[in-house]
């Protein structure tokens, strides 16, 4: 293989390197103005508190490939909590409550998917709206009420800290990102998200099931927002309806400045994660620098433009030198 | 040529709007003065607001972040009355104010060729942060005077709102210039068939931006018809206002994929979108399954108007008649 | 209609004189040449793709020539796009709708162009629309046309002819003195034709001077003063049309002789393989009989629009047929789509590979592989890259791909090269019977005589091929059977040893 095919077939590397290079600017800029961000404790912090949305991200990794998108995850992340909440509260039996979780996740997953993959309604007006449908379930299941009260075994699925240092979440993000990351880069699953996102016609016209690909990830979407539920539950150890509703925004940033493209077919699944990561990164520097917390939803709006707009200039740019690039002779 | 000419669309929201007016004032005590009122006081700033977001979605945009433009708006004009500004002031304010936001909104998606929906969700988070990080005890303004809130509180003959008349006028207003101006007739073309609009010598991305800078002014307008109306105003809690909206547009016809709608119909949106929240909580549902309901009525409204129902109707018949699956089976 | 053959003006309107243009890998236009007269109506005719829709695009500014002169009443003429063609009198009906659907008739003829009048009759600054003055002169054009029309009603609820109608009221709205039909009557009904020759009747009775595209040779004949025909982008005869046969008019399309560019080889004909009966869909396909045998190249004819793409469609299950048989080994094959008709061994290599064959920003290897993703991944659906890389390497090799690696991007590639993928897509699946349609469209000579050798050594190794092409020479050279289809219907089949280019253009017009 050629230099120039290989620059060709992995144009991003370099903006992924470069991404991981403002992590390591970010942590050594909190460090110096706050040393104790570099205890390993501290450190090791940031993946605790973007467990939840590294998991939601990897999932809508694949959804943003398809030039979708899924606006209402933070809210059924809300409604699984609250269902788990209420089960919880009525039956105190946790297997059922875990299974009410994840059953309103993947129930929630599942209208998105076949409403996208069955009508000609836009993904982003459709979880806009069920988004809506969400949230007035939470809060009418739940009502004034928040639910607490949970076992301290159901506590350690978030709390368990290894080797005294390493959250959990640690462990959960590594493990789902690399199942993730492989079907992603390797699996047919990744290569028809990608497809799908370039050209969804010359699938169909090579005989695949795209709208049944489309049923899958958003389901998907919905069962793994159910899980992170679960995660952001042992943490906070209240579910109340006011949770999950700025953690769309964040999934959807940390995707988008990982470097997948909104417009569909390129995206990185080690982006996303590095993504996840400056945003665990902000919070907790921010955090420690005693900033609040709109402070940060701010500069995260912020990011998230001008990810987008950095994006788009360097596929203007790429258009253009791929306009003057001569072809292969035949 | 065109012997069977349809009723159009706007005649049919408008009937459903006054059946429900009479249904709701039949089986409730709506009908009292005060219901009246607090329907036209309720309605007026979504009616603006909503013909704002139809010039948007008309174009084949959106603007997620109308809500919390509308906070800012609100806070400019009444930070500025709680020092003492008259209206000459403090209403063009607010309303330049509306112009910046949804200007930057336009041109940062035109210029950059980023999807509108992203810009504005976007933005709409930067917006929010802005209003707790920035903003004098996160842009509260209390004790809001009789110099700003007789807007909101006059009424004509002891019923009729200030804001209702404005609001009607605006509708007006703009039901003239979406009919009678190349203005309103770009904004179809770019969203109905952008290509035949480039060959009509129409510039797609002017025009855009052109919208979004209408659609502040409408925005700031309705934001300020919004906050006369209180006593104080948390910029906070206007986000969730572009779902009513978005709503109203919808129901009236608006195709979310561009192209098609009227001013008119999205006034009957507003309508009816306040009604059916209302009918909800006489039927004494809890207000929190106003959320629910929305996101059903937009999914409703927007399937109803994106789909080729003769399309649908060949497909169930070949599924569901005995005539096609006999056909199926022989295929 | 008794327009026809009248005495044309000498007085030019519109001159165009050595105009090339050329598109990545083709030459549309070579030293082209054209002269409109004042008040005539002046066919242009040639095969698909003989540069005749390249040529309009140009005058009306979508386009811009590479070289050459245009000129309008004598003065130079430079158009920046189709509303500044318009402005200056030259007006289109495009093949492709221009029409904004959820406006009104009046509104559409006067879009970018509304007449406007000062608000309340003063403010000047403030310009509204004038709809009385629009709907007088709307009402004014569509009595000129001898039609009348509700200015209200809905575009979207209009029929095509309707439609069509409208698009001439918009060109007519800018006092056009030129105006461009290009294929006018392609999805018109007979009686709707017949309406279409009388407008076009009266607006040369105003003296408007047309050109009107066509492969139609009956309607040439019909209406036009003067025909120009067109062949590979070059000028090839103008003439009046009272002074041509028909037969002349073919024989000038054709004009090429049969070079020895085409390898087919006599392989032995095998059984039936496939056979499908009485194939119907509704307004596309009126009841098609058609069977293939094994090794035979079977070539489908017909002019664009003639039901080609659509039959293909329809017999590889990726549209749904309202009736039909299809038979495959003469058993009844009940796939319901696509994936199934795979399954059967059936692939279908769309016409357009940039939409419907390839994901142009994907790698070779990932575009091959594409449909058999299924085969080649284990268990948990991970690909297999060994596998995957010999496949791809396989084909790149057979088909002679040009290209750096597998793992090098189609979108690179050159328009041969890109077309060799698709059929390497196909033929990763190891189908029994192929449908190829137009093959070599867009792709220069060397590349299309390898995938001619292709498509023939496909057929010796005993696949079945059905060839949708216009390319006639194509047609005549690979086929050892052609199938002649016209408004959806097959009109005739021909034999090795009957077939002529005049033979297959006579049952196609």
């Amino acid at each position: 293989m050629s230099d120039k095919a290989r620059a060709s077939r992995r144009p991003r590397i370099t903006y992924q390197v470069a991404l991981g290079g403002l992590l390591v600017a970010l942590i050594l800029l909190f460090g110096a103005i706050e040393p104790v961000f570099f205890y390993p404790d501290v450190l090791f912090d940031v993946t605790s508190i973007v467990g939840e949305i590294g998991i939601m991200a990897l999932a809508m990794t694949f959804i943003i490939t398809t030039s979708g998108i899924d606006l209402s995850v933070g809210f059924i992340l809300q409604l699984s909590a609250i269902s788990f909440g209420a089960v919880f509260a009525g039956t105190g039996n946790l297997a059922l409550a875990v299974s009410a979780a994840m059953v309103a996740g993947i129930l929630c997953g599942f209208l998105n998917g076949l409403i996208i993959s069955g009508t000609k309604i836009p993904p982003l007006v459709t979880t806009l709206a069920t988004m809506s449908l969400f949230r007035g379930l939470s809060m009418i299941l739940a009502g004034v009420n928040s639910f607490s009260g949970f076992p301290e075994g159901f506590k350690k699925i978030s709390t368990t800290l290894l080797f005294g240092v390493v959250p959990i979440q640690f462990i959960y993000l590594i493990v789902l990102f690399l199942v993730f990351n492989l079907v992603y880069t390797r699996g047919r699953l990744g290569r028809h998200l990608k497809g799908i996102g370039f050209n969804e016609n010359a699938l169909i016209f090579s005989g695949i099931k795209t709208k049944r690909i489309l049923l899958l990830i958003y389901t998907l979407s919905g069962f793994m927002a159910a899980l992170a539920s679960m995660v952001y539950l042992g943490r906070l150890s209240s579910a109340k309806t006011s949770m999950g509703n700025d953690l769309n925004l964040q999934v959807i940033t940390a995707v988008v400045l990982g470097g997948t493209s909104i417009v569909g077919g390129i995206g990185s699944m080690s982006g996303t994660l590095i993504g996840v990561l400056i945003i665990g990164v902000l919070r907790k520097g921010f955090t420690l620098l005693n900033l609040s917390g709109n402070v940060f939803n701010f500069t995260l709006g912020l990011i998230l433009i001008v990810a987008l707009v950095i994006f788009a200039v360097l596929e203007r740019r790429k258009a253009l030198a791929g306009r003057t690039q001569p072809a292969a002779k035949t | 040529m065109s012997g069977k000419r349809k009723v159009s669309r706007e005649a049919i929201l408008g009937i459903l709007v006054v059946a429900f007016m009479a249904f709701l004032a039949l089986t409730s005590n709506f009908d009292s003065k005060s219901g009246i009122y607090s329907m036209m006081l309720d309605v007026s700033p979504s009616i603006v607001g909503a013909i704002a977001m139809s010039m948007v979605i008309i174009t084949g945009n959106i603007d997620i972040s109308a809500g919390t433009i509308l906070g800012f708006v609100a806070f400019a004009a009444g930070s500025l009355a709680e020092l003492g500004a008259p209206a000459w002031i403090f209403i063009p304010a607010g309303i330049l104010m509306g112009i910046c936001l949804a200007g930057l909104n336009g041109w940062i998606s035109v210029t950059f060729k980023v999807p509108s929906i992203v810009v504005t969700l976007a933005m709409n988070m930067v917006h929010l942060g802005f209003y707790a990080t920035f903003l004098p005890n996160a842009g509260w303004v209390e004790n809001l005077k009789d110099n700003f809130t007789w807007l909101g509180r006059g009424r004509f003959f002891d019923l009729v709102p200030y804001i209702f008349v404005i609001a009607l006028l605006v509708a007006v207003l703009f039901m003239y210039i979406m009919k009678n101006t190349s203005f309103g007739k770009s904004l179809y073309a770019v969203g109905g068939n952008r290509q035949a609009a480039i060959y009509a010598g129409i510039n797609p991305d002017r025009t855009v931006i052109k919208v979004y800078l209408v659609e502040g002014l409408l925005l700031g307008v309705a934001g300020i018809l919004k906050a006369t109306t209180a006593n104080e105003i948390m910029p906070s809690a206007f986000q969730g206002r572009e779902m009513i909206f978005i709503s109203a547009a919808v129901v009236g016809g608006v195709s979310i994929l561009g192209g098609g709608g009227k001013v008119l119909g999205a006034v009957f949106g507003a309508f009816l979108v306040y009604l059916l929240s209302i009918a909800m909580i006489y039927l004494g549902f809890q207000d929190y399954f106003q959320f629910s309901l929305q996101g059903i009525i937009v999914l409703i409204a927007v399937f109803v108007t994106v789909t080729d129902f003769t399309e649908l109707r060949k497909k169930l018949r070949g599924t569901f008649t005995r005539a096609g699956r006999a056909r199926k089976a022989r295929a | 209609m008794q327009t026809a053959h009248t005495e044309v003006s000498s007085t030019t309107v519109l001159h165009l004189e050595g105009i090339s243009k050329s598109f990545p890998g083709v030459k549309a236009l070579n030293n082209m040449a054209i002269e409109l007269r004042l008040g005539e109506i002046h066919a242009v005719c040639g095969e698909n793709g003989a540069g005749k829709s390249t040529l309009m695009k140009l005058i009306t500014g979508v386009y811009r020539p590479d070289s050459g002169t245009m000129s309008l009443n004598g003065a130079p003429l430079v158009v920046h796009n189709p509303n500044d063609a318009y402005a200056k009198g030259i007006a289109i009906i495009f093949q492709e709708t221009s029409l904004f659907p959820e406006l009104t008739v009046l509104e559409n003829i006067f879009m970018g162009h509304e007449v406007l009048r000062p608000l309340l009759g003063g403010l000047a600054f403030l310009p509204v629309l004038d709809y009385p003055t629009m709907r007088a002169q709307a009402k004014e054009i569509f009595s000129r046309l001898g039609m009348d029309l509700d200015l209200d009603a809905r575009v979207a609820d209009l029929g095509v002819a309707t439609k069509q109608m409208v698009e001439i009221a918009k060109a007519l709205s800018f006092d056009s003195s030129i105006l461009i039909l290009d294929e006018p009557t392609a999805a018109l009904t007979s009686r709707e034709v017949a309406t279409l020759f009388d407008t076009i009747g009266k607006l040369k009775a105003h003296g408007v001077s047309m050109l009107y595209i066509s492969h139609r040779l009956d309607e040439i004949f019909q209406i036009a003063d003067r025909v120009t025909v067109i062949r590979d982008g070059e000028h090839v005869h103008t003439e009046d049309v009272i002074k041509v046969t028909r037969d002349q008019l073919v024989s000038w399309m054709v004009g090429r002789t049969l070079h020895n560019l085409y390898p087919k080889e006599d392989v032995e004909i095998g059984e039936v393989v496939f056979e499908a009966r009485d194939i119907r869909q509704e307004g596309k396909l009126g009841g098609v009989d058609l069977s293939l045998r094994r090794g035979e190249i079977l070539g489908l004819s017909g002019l664009a629009g003639s039901g080609r793409t659509e039959l293909a469609l329809a017999l590889a299950g990726l549209t749904e047929r309202d009736s039909g048989e299809i038979l495959i080994d003469g058993k009844p094959a009940t796939f319901r789509d696509y994936r199934g008709a795979m399954a059967r061994g059936i692939v279908y290599i769309s016409e357009d590979r940039q939409k419907y064959g390839l994901v142009v920003p994907m790698s070779v290897s990932e575009n091959i592989t594409l449909p058999l993703l299924h085969r080649i991944s284990g268990l948990a659906g991970i690909i297999n890259r060994g596998k995957e890389g010999t496949i791809s390497d396989r084909y790149i090799a057979d088909l002679s791909i040009k290209t750096p690696g597998g793992d090098f991007v189609v979108n690179n590639l050159s328009g041969g090269n890109q077309q060799k993928v698709s059929v390497a897509k196909a033929l990763a699946m190891e189908p029994r019977i192929l449908i190829l349609d137009e093959p070599t469209r867009g792709v220069d000579v060397g590349a299309k005589s390898e995938i001619h050798r292709i498509i023939c050594a496909l057929a010796r190794s005993g696949k079945s091929i059905i060839m949708i092409s216009s390319d006639l020479p194509e047609i005549l050279g690979m086929s050892d059977r052609v199938i002649v289809m016209k408004g959806g219907l097959k009109v005739g089949e021909l034999s090795r040893a009957e077939l002529s280019q005049e033979k297959i253009l006579e049952l196609a017009l």
